[in-house]
């Protein structure tokens, strides 16, 4: 799957986990700072989604590590090959 | 050496005078150094036999973020996790063996006596080692930090020293993360004008909460615990309501002279509160009280939990939530009520997790008149009560003094009577109400604050008010900080 197509995945996903009615563009930069619905709550909530939609299992130590989308992004492309 | 004594006053005098000295100014090894020195000097004041504990749980961290980093660049996860592992055993060990053996050995004797097997456990007096709460939490974070890739380890054991040695934080935080306060050591702190008047403006409120509103609140409140029978309903329900706010005035004020002298190095140190009492939900109290523990142990604690709990979904969170406060609670002490106070929160979220409000953060904005909005006040005093509950039962000496506390306010007989001892409560009132009103200011009306009004004149004319505010009401009987006690 190309990346663009994985960020256009997560951005329905964030949309819809976090209720956020003007949309969302994800970039590799974004993290918990620059959205405010995004907490330590959500944030399960929201592996979890991704998870279930990809098909994917991450371990509790790389879901630590994320800093920002883009590590999440590179998990998950790790995943997926 | 508290904060607020001329013996501090003098001692960071000398420390500021050489850390901006010519020689120092332009070095942060040399002001990481002076740091050291006079954190350790400072620790040593407050518990010198516990020096050794100190240093040598530094060092064996700062070795093991080396040998980690090194498991973890050979890709040997596994090695790596078993370091990390046995970073937070050390840790928790430290811990444990000082806060709770003597707690965890009675309860296990009393047990077991109970089945009719008679032991006797001989308390160790085991005395808590100032600080150890604290700088422990600091190393495990520190290992934790490595493993998860946020850090680098600290390439320099003195600034690593400096940083869990810290003398403004060491005694009763705020808990420091090192991908904060690590950083601005490698950095030279210069002096900046600006930032002095703020940290010495904080610093004043500091000194005003504590001595002001938290010591004379303690003249009435705090002998209510250690003999309800003797106290009428009234009595209790003043002490009831005023404790949080004695309780908060206590630490946020200690945590803003720690912030404010750390500001006056040119540190930029973690904040702790955040308005607590303007919380709408007991979630939303969490996030503004003890920000910087409740925030260590949401990060290594919850987190984990949560994750592993993950396919429970709501369920899992609420365990999850249950246990994190049972352990905020069980961190501040070797006793029931704490583990109590804990579960009593955890159980608070239950509603809150089903209901979403757990998560939503809705600003507070200003409603009619430039006011709280009525139904944002409903929800911050029903909330204030529910604190004001869970405090009784942090504050007492055991779950039943606690529960025969919250039950004889409701004493109705005894309602008119009240006994003497409350008088010094008078200083606490101008005090409180200006804090009151400066906190709702900074909060919906922030253009208005005094120190960002154009005029020099108002600022200075209300800094000497307060200064004098101060002077006058400040209680001479000047208690230990509550939070040096855990």
């Amino acid at each position: 799957m190309e990346r663009k197509e994985i960020f256009a995945v997560l951005n329905a996903i964030f949309e819809d986990v976090l209720d956020l009615e003007g949309g969302v563009d994800l970039t590799d930069e974004t993290s918990a700072n620059d959205i405010e619905e995004w907490d330590s709550l959500s944030h399960i909530q929201l592996v979890y989604a991704i998870q279930k939609k990809f098909g994917i299992k991450f371990s509790s130590l790389e879901i630590m590590k994320w800093k920002n989308v883009g590590d999440l992004v590179n998990s998950l492309e790790e995943k997926l090959k | 050496m508290v904060v607020n004594s001329i013996n501090f006053l003098l001692f960071f005098a000398v420390v500021f005078i050489v850390y901006y000295l010519p020689v120092s100014r332009n070095n942060p090894k040399f002001q990481n150094l002076w740091v050291f020195l006079t954190s350790y000097f400072f620790y040593g004041l407050a518990d010198w036999k516990m020096i050794p504990l100190l240093l040598g749980s530094t060092a064996v961290f700062y070795l093991l973020g080396w040998w980690l980093k090194k498991e973890m660049n050979n890709n040997h996860a596994s090695t790596a996790s078993r370091i990390t592992t046995l970073g937070v055993v050390i840790g928790v060990g430290i811990l444990a063996y000082f806060k709770y053996l003597d707690f965890f050995a009675e309860q296990i004797a009393s047990l077991l006596n109970g089945i009719g097997l008679h032991i006797t456990w001989t308390t160790l007096n085991i005395v808590l080692p100032v600080g150890v709460s604290f700088f422990t939490f600091k190393l495990i974070s520190y290992i934790i930090e490595i493993h998860r890739e946020h850090i680098e380890p600290c390439r320099d054991f003195i600034s690593f020293n400096a940083y869990i040695a810290f003398f403004p934080t060491i005694l009763s935080g705020p808990i420091d993360r090192p991908y904060k306060f690590l950083p601005q050591l490698e950095k030279v702190r210069a002096f900046d004008y600006s930032t002095a008047v703020k940290a010495c403006y904080l610093i004043l409120w500091g000194l005003i909460m504590k001595m002001g509103i938290a010591d004379n609140l303690a003249t009435g409140v705090d002998r209510l615990v250690i003999n309800v029978g003797q106290y009428s309903a009234l009595d209790l329900i003043l002490g009831f309501v005023l404790y949080p706010i004695q309780l908060y005035a206590d630490f946020a004020g200690y945590s803003n002279m720690a912030i404010g002298v750390g500001a006056l190095l040119g540190f930029n140190v973690t904040p702790n509160f955040n308005y607590p009492f303007f919380a709408r939900n007991v979630a939303d109290f969490w996030r503004r009280w003890h920000i910087s523990l409740t925030t260590w142990i949401t990060d290594y604690v919850f987190t984990p939990l949560n994750i592993a709990f993950m396919n429970l979904q709501k369920w899992g969170v609420i365990f999850a939530v249950v246990i994190n406060l049972v352990v905020i609670g069980f961190w501040h002490g070797a006793n029931w009520t704490y583990g109590f106070f804990g579960l009593y929160h955890g159980l608070l979220f239950i509603p809150l997790v089903f209901s979403g409000a757990f998560s939503k953060k809705k600003k507070l904005k200003a409603g009619k008149f430039g006011l709280i909005p009525i139904k944002d006040l409903s929800m911050m005093l029903f909330t204030y009560i529910l604190v004001a509950i869970g405090h009784t039962i942090f504050r007492a000496p055991d779950v039943s003094t606690a529960f025969n506390y919250l039950g004889s306010m409701f004493n109705f007989s005894s309602l008119t009577s009240i006994s003497d001892g409350w008088g010094m409560i008078i200083y606490a009132v101008v005090p409180l109400i200006l804090l009151i009103m400066k906190e709702f200011v900074e909060i919906y009306h922030p253009k208005f604050r005094v120190m960002e009004l154009r005029y020099k004149a108002v600022k200075y004319i209300w800094i000497l008010f307060l200064f004098t505010l101060w002077f006058v009401t400040q209680n001479q009987d000047s208690s230990k900080f509550i939070y040096f006690n855990f």
